[in-house]
């Protein structure tokens, strides 16, 4: 059909409801609440959400990074471009760790190669306090975050929305935008709670502080 | 395939998946701990608003479709989107597949669209040469036996991990174990190649965004993100009412969705593409085509039935609804069961029989109660009743039986002698008390309140 002939069917509507203002959001399962912390409620989502998070000191990711993969025993592992200044010390651990990370750019084009890695490695654009959700979007690849069994990224502690509400407001500018909540999941046979049904069965989130929370971590 | 409506009735269906007893133990033990969810998830909230909200973000979208519709097709094509305009289901057929026949394409990958359901795109698909893959584990399951769908968020909820076993054990030419886990293993091994070999993602549309010209993906496997991430070519299938005006609007229409259909507060994934591979990205399609598709929804804009059109197909209606939870989702003949079906079906298919689907309701009002988005399903159901039944002839004895009742039920002392009398004649069943005890169990209550 033609654009005109297809909208002019669309006409005549009975008369609806004016679009609400959204400024005085009610409490929702994606806000959070007055007076929580953003980390422990992000945290505290994850892993409800069957994923692993993990709070560090800025030059510290690397290691946490490495620890986790090693004792996964992923060998293939992929860094994807959106890391920034995190790039740097996670190469370096796991170099340190005997495992060679490739860049996910020079590897999404060999479609084997794709689908034969361990782990991925990527940024956050955004990370979301009440869902326990991180941002990725294309500037990683669109599908770096969930080609490989194990997805693990890091982000610095600044990037910590509130909720939904605040999240969708500092989107990247990219032509896929994706929030991610914890592992793959079905229950479609027998309701039957299964992870890694497509994307990661296991993550983590490495939360690195910034400098103006930067206390003394705990021996 | 999808279609069981012609030549049966919804009392022969119903007889039918009456018979199925896994069916009718599988309904409540997979939708009652959703809904109990849903009311745990939303104990610290104020969700009666965040309905309110619901109810008029999707209400004003109804109200306003040629202006969003126009600025969202505006967007996407800014976007460097291709928009197609689909008036049925064979015009969307066609679209489809034409762009794939373009694009040079063998293989299709698709994530879960009740609208795919609804226009039967995978034959059209199929008989054009093209091999098609259901990539949603519970489609996967329904497509490789040519099985239907029956619950809008769980689509294989009336099959067995015994009857997935087998059917995958038949794939995969080896026995595989009756282990939730390892079914799902071995899906994700034929799934993940298919992908990876894909020229085609067609995907639906849980939400088109207008202002930014997004396709909002809500998933929990991921599959819906793979399939706009891995193939050269990603289609979006979208009803023209997936419409909503702005982005901040998803605030409140995702915890709706997810909070209904799954008691989560967001789903494992929620994507939004926004357009194919720009300059400097790594990966993603070359070709995004929005498929608008009307498919008889602006037959309903402006009608007594314009409110169903605010549905963001949550299936929480199915689920708390006394009699999709006896029959299941394929009595009701056509791609939606429950309230929903009841309405939907008979608006979107013309067949006679589809007509008196109105009637598969006990009007008891649950399906108001907890639709995230206040669509009065209840008053739906009477008005088509009420439309359905126009011109139909009542005979005289029945109208005097109504004549009696309306007489004694004014007159308190008949009222009770009535009372007294009706499980007498529950126990002996003549006439049309035979018919109406045939399917169902008549209980009465002892006592006073």
């Amino acid at each position: 059909m033609e654009r005109e002939a297809f909208l002019a069917r669309l006409a005549g509507a009975r008369p609806g409801p004016d679009l609400p203002s959204l400024d005085d959001l009610p409490q929702a399962p994606t806000e959070l609440r007055p007076g929580e912390d953003r980390y422990e409620r992000f945290r505290h989502e994850v892993e409800a959400a069957s994923g692993a998070c993990e709070r560090v000191s800025a030059g510290h990711e690397g290691l946490a990074v490495a620890a986790f993969l090693a004792g996964a025993g992923a060998t293939r592992v992929a860094l994807a471009s959106d890391l920034g200044v995190h790039r740097e010390p996670v190469h370096a651990a796991l170099v340190a760790l005997g495992i060679t990370p490739v860049s996910y750019d020079d590897l999404v084009a060999e479609r084997a190669e794709l689908g034969a890695l361990h782990a991925t490695v990527t940024g956050a654009s955004v990370l979301v306090a009440a869902t326990g959700s991180l941002v990725t979007s294309a500037l990683a690849g669109r599908a770096a975050a969930l080609i490989a069994p194990i997805h693990v990224c890091v982000a610095s502690e600044d990037r910590l929305a509130s909720g939904l509400a605040e999240a969708l407001h500092a989107l990247p500018d990219a032509s896929l935008v994706a929030f991610q909540s914890g592992p793959s999941r079905t229950a479609d046979i027998e309701k039957k709670l299964i992870l890694g049904m497509h994307g990661p069965g296991s993550t983590l989130v490495v939360v690195v502080r910034s400098l103006a929370s930067d206390a003394p971590t705990p021996a | 395939m999808s279609d069981h409506l012609t030549g049966t009735t919804f009392q022969t269906r119903s007889v039918e998946q009456l018979a199925k007893p896994f069916q009718r133990q599988a309904i409540p033990n997979a939708v009652d701990p959703t809904v109990a969810g849903l009311h745990r998830l939303f104990a610290g909230s104020d969700r009666d608003r965040l309905r309110d909200l619901g109810r008029d973000i999707r209400g004003h979208a109804v109200a306003n479709l040629p202006k969003l519709v126009a600025q969202l097709v505006d967007q996407l094509e800014t976007n460097g989107v291709t928009v197609h305009f689909a008036g049925d289901a064979a015009e969307a057929r066609a679209i489809v597949v034409s762009i794939c026949s373009r694009a040079g394409a063998r293989r299709v990958v698709k994530a879960k669209s009740m609208l795919t359901e609804e226009i039967e795109l995978n034959p059209a698909l199929e008989a054009a040469g093209l091999e098609v893959v259901e990539t949603d584990l519970g489609e996967y399951v329904v497509q490789l036996d040519g099985d239907r769908p029956s619950h809008i968020i769980g689509p294989i909820i009336h099959r067995t991990a015994a009857e997935v076993r087998e059917l995958f054990s038949r794939v995969a030419g080896t026995e595989l174990a009756e282990d939730a886990g390892e079914l799902a293993r071995f899906a994700r091994g034929q799934l993940r190649a298919a992908f990876l070999a894909a020229d085609v993602g067609i995907s639906g549309a849980n939400f088109a965004v207008a202002e930014t010209g997004s396709i909002a993906l809500v998933t929990n496997e991921g599959n819906g993100r793979l399939t706009t991430a891995l193939p050269r070519v990603h289609i979006a299938m979208v009803g023209v009412e997936r419409v909503v005006p702005r982005l901040d609007d998803l605030a409140v229409l995702v915890p709706l969705l997810t909070g209904s259909g799954t008691a989560q507060r967001i789903t494992t994934y929620l994507t939004l593409a926004s357009g194919p591979r720009r300059e400097g990205e790594v990966d993603g399609p070359e070709e995004m085509h929005v498929v608008l598709v009307d498919g008889g929804r602006s037959a309903i804009v402006g009608s007594d039935y314009q409110e169903v059109l605010s549905c963001i197909r949550c299936g929480a209606c199915q689920n708390i609804c006394p009699v999709y939870r006896q029959v299941g989702g394929h009595a009701y003949g056509w791609v939606y069961g429950g309230p929903i079906g009841a309405v939907l079906t008979p608006l979107f298919r013309p067949e006679a029989e589809a007509q008196e689907l109105g009637q598969a309701s006990s009007l008891c009002g649950a399906c108001d109660d907890i639709c995230p988005v206040r669509i009065p399903l209840h008053d739906l159901l009477r008005t088509l009743r009420r439309d359905r039944s126009a011109g139909a002839t009542v005979s005289r004895g029945e109208r005097l039986a109504f004549r009696i009742w309306s007489y004694a039920w004014a007159s308190p002392t008949v009222f009770r002698l009535s009372a007294l009398l009706a499980p007498l004649a529950a126990r002996v069943p003549i006439g049309p008390a035979r018919r109406f005890t045939a399917l169902r169990d008549v209980v009465f209550s002892r006592g006073r309140r």
